[in-house]
């Protein structure tokens, strides 16, 4: 059993380590709440920019120099901004622990933020804006966030072309030193390594960051409603947005657990139904979501269009017959699928380390894969259908992307 | 680390079964291996390969499709399949308790029953699929400049098929097409992780027995790359899609890992050297580059998107940075990053049972021999500037094809 330990740092960083003694690698994440929803309306699209422009040199270290130092230990990374953090990732071999640490102490306290990248920086974030167009599913989907969420929530995180074209390097300079902050950050590390070496080193790289962060704005929504996107593309796109319990709730597992009954394994009720049965779709899913303080369900399908409206009746009337309840064995398929998935993942240091993360920052407390699986295993087939009894899942926000009037 | 044993044996219908055994691990991941894929596809059988894959899902003698969908998942099998031009792989990892299980039920998919609802109910999701990928111009372009590039090689053709192909395939070829191909001695049984090779060996011999065996030839005509650019307009396309094809390597050429670092250097989506010239820059997206190993030849593909309005930029800066590779070779520094940066990914790569299988299977049915991620990383690191320099002698770029897939208003 891996217990994972916390520390806090006096700067209010939040450090969490899970050793995984037998792996030979390491994996961290570093979480700063900044993201969409704390972009400002004029400002769309700030904290997607600003992580692009973070890496364009830092420290003593111009773009070039700063890439080149991090190759130099190996160090595979990821990083992006969404909707409600900015997140970057790294994985490497233990030995070259502090002085990565080192580098993304720069990167995050002492970015160069350097006035002639700043062109190239809006050029490609109107470049993924734009690519947006050609990848119909992230359109809708995103689209219906929009529509649900009257809270920053829906905030797309790409902006919007006006808000992109008028940025400023002033502008986003000042996004930033109000934004980045240790407060309410956190960095969570998974692997090979002893835990007080970790807190040691955090301390150490991190202990003279600054700053604050924004607080989570409180979720609001609009009135459930349809909308529709006329696009010119083979499948209509399907999408519905169904509200949930939020995070930390009692019901929390139940609601996880029926959405696997719902579309978790490919016995689960939306692939028979829809793929398995009746061949109308190649795709059709129901997943759960949250953010801070609010859970949601988004159930999505893709099919051609003589077929759409069948489609939708189908994924609606299943969600809906949820409130019946599910059968023991359904339960059962459900639970162990959810933890031989908490098993495995405990397999990748990558995993581990961007789920606590997540954890700490949802719930303010790390939880091992021990505590999740035990909530887990204590949703009894009585209060999964007492909780379903209540109908949770009703009411959806419904939008369609696809040629002409193919849906009613 | 230091705990895995490799373990091989030929059952006696003809079936390799092998095994990485990690007792550390926390899953066994295994797959069928099957030495069959689009470029295996007759006249008329566009597509079967990957529709074949599919209808094994869909019940056996003893099992309905129902019957299959519930025990992957009354197992908690994260499970799956994929059909490439080559291989069609079967594979799911479990939780140990469940190897045995696991394992008699792909064992038993392996011949399935190709039921007729199922059949035609399995068409009308292909075309779903196919459908799908419309949609999405990056892989209509892989598509077309796969076939562009390979031309009349058999690994030119399109491995969903095409929507006419799937309307037309009748059950008969499919029944056809799976007695020729998935014979026991072109298929390999892999397993990866926490396993008792005897007695999953035992179980695989008992559940293979009455195999038929037979011989599943491939052909491997000559090829040679007719280097030129193609421009096409594409009505779903918003932005630019364009890929630069030239001749690598094979699956088994001893050149493939350098040529694996060149692709690092060229492509590497943090720093690699396209990066800086068009991302950096703000001309582009995104670029990548990578070097894709089939039997008997490899294709370096460079990879990228962006706006439409540089388009004739970002060719024309790509050209030259392919140029100047040819030209001056690559630099000592640049080599030891991307080497480093591999060798780091390997370590990554063998956390899981799943991602060792790929390796494991992957790499066997390529090669007929086990080769450790270690292995593989000690090839690496050892190379130096002369191996990569070396296979820039034969200007492979200058061979490139170039294709972009456009918005229709900027053909």
């Amino acid at each position: 059993m891996t217990i994972p330990v916390s520390e806090t740092l006096d700067n209010g960083l939040r450090v969490v380590v899970e050793p995984q003694p037998w792996n030979p690698g390491l994996s961290f994440t570093i979480l700063v709440p900044v993201g969409a929803t704390s972009d400002p309306e004029n400002r769309l699209g700030a904290a997607s920019m600003l992580e692009t422009w973070l890496w364009k040199g830092a420290g003593p270290r111009g773009a070039h120099a700063f890439a080149d130092a991090l190759d130099a230990l190996g160090v595979r990374r990821q990083s992006g901004a969404g909707v409600e953090y900015t997140t970057f990732s790294a994985s490497l071999l233990p030995e070259g622990f502090s002085a990565v640490l080192e580098l993304y102490a720069d990167l995050l306290m002492q970015p160069q933020l350097p006035d002639n990248a700043f062109d190239s920086v809006r050029a490609l974030a109107l470049q993924e804006l734009a690519a947006i167009e050609d990848q119909p599913p992230q359109k809708l989907l995103m689209r219906l966030r929009r529509e649900a969420f009257s809270s920053p929530h829906g905030q797309p995180v790409q902006g919007v072309r006006e808000t992109l074209e008028a940025m400023t390097p002033e502008a986003l300079r000042e996004e930033f030193d109000n934004r980045y902050g240790a407060r309410g950050s956190v960095l969570a590390v998974a692997g090979g390594v002893d835990p007080d070496d970790v807190i040691r080193l955090a301390r150490k790289h991190f202990g003279s960051w600054g700053g604050e962060t924004p607080e989570a704005p409180e979720v609001r929504l609009t009135s459930p409603h349809e909308f529709r996107i006329v696009q010119d593309t083979e499948q209509v796109q399907l999408g519905l947005f169904y509200k949930d319990v939020p995070p930390g709730h009692y019901d929390f597992y139940a609601s996880r657990l029926a959405a696997a009954v719902l579309s978790g394994g490919m016995s689960s009720r939306l692939f028979t139904e829809l793929r398995e049965k009746r061949g109308l779709v190649y795709t059709v899913s129901a997943i759960p979501g949250s953010v801070k303080g609010f859970g949601y369900l988004t159930a999505y399908a893709g099919t051609k269009p003589d077929s759409a409206e069948e489609t939708l009746d189908m994924l609606l009337g299943e969600i809906e017959r949820l409130s019946q309840g599910v059968s023991r064995e359904e339960l059962d398929r459900a639970r162990i699928g959810v933890r031989a998935e908490l098993v495995l993942s405990g397999e990748s240091s990558r995993a581990r380390a961007a789920a606590l993360a997540r954890d700490v920052f949802i719930l303010d407390r790390a939880r091992s894969l021990e505590d999740v699986e035990a909530e887990v295993v204590d949703v009894t087939l009585d209060r999964i259908n007492m909780f379903l009894e209540g109908r949770p899942f009703k009411d959806p926000w419904i939008g369609t992307l696809g040629p002409g009037e193919v849906v009613k | 680390m230091s705990m895995l044993t490799f373990k091989e044996a030929t059952l006696p219908n003809g079936l390799r079964v092998i095994a990485e055994i990690n007792p550390e691990a926390k899953s066994v991941a295994l797959g069928y291996f099957v030495r069959t894929g689009s470029r295996d596809e007759l006249a008329g059988e566009e597509g079967i390969s990957h529709f074949l894959e599919h209808m094994v899902f869909k019940g056996t003698e003893r099992r309905s499709a129902w019957d299959v969908n519930r025990e992957f998942d009354e197992m908690g099998a994260k499970y799956n399949a994929f059909t490439n031009e080559e291989l069609t792989v079967f594979y799911g990892a479990v939780l140990p308790e469940f190897a045995p299980r696991l394992l008699g039920l792909f064992s038993d998919l392996m011949n399935p029953a190709f039921a007729e609802d199922e059949f035609e109910t399995e068409r009308k999701i292909i075309l779903e699929e196919i459908a799908l990928y419309r949609d999405r111009p990056q892989f209509v372009l892989s598509e077309k400049a796969q076939a562009a590039y390979f031309e009349k090689h058999p690994l030119a053709k399109p491995v969903l098929g095409t929507a006419e192909s799937i309307a037309n395939m009748t059950r008969e070829q499919l029944i056809d097409y799976h007695s020729r191909r998935y014979v026991p001695e072109n298929m390999t049984l892999a397993f990866a992780g926490n396993l008792y090779w005897e007695e999953m060996l035992a179980l695989a011999e008992q559940m293979t027995r009455r195999w038929r065996n037979g011989q599943a030839p491939r052909n491997h005509p000559s090829f040679t790359p007719r280097p030129r650019k193609i421009y096409e307009p594409y009505d779903k396309a918003s932005q630019s899609y364009g890929v630069f094809m030239a001749p690598g390597y094979s699956a088994s050429a001893v050149e493939r890992y350098a040529a694996r670092v060149l692709s690092e250097i060229l492509g590497d989506p943090d720093n690699g050297r396209l990066f800086w010239v068009l991302v950096d820059s703000g001309l582009a997206e995104m670029v990548t580059a990578y070097h894709h190993e089939f039997e008997e030849l490899g294709v370096y593909t460079v990879y990228v998107q962006g706006d439409p309005a540089n388009n004739a930029e970002v060719s024309g800066r790509i050209v030259e940075e392919l140029e100047r590779l040819e030209q001056d070779g690559v630099e000592e520094e640049e080599l030891e990053r991307a080497k480093l940066k591999i060798a780091t990914s390997l370590v990554f790569a063998g956390e899981t049972s799943l991602s060792r299988l790929f390796y494991l299977g992957l790499n066997y049915s390529y090669s007929g021999r086990y080769e450790a991620l270690d292995t593989v990383q000690r090839w690496v690191m050892h190379l130096e500037t002369f191996h990569v320099n070396e296979l820039l002698e034969n200007k492979p770029f200058s061979h490139a094809l170039e294709y972009w897939l456009v918005p229709a208003e900027n053909a």
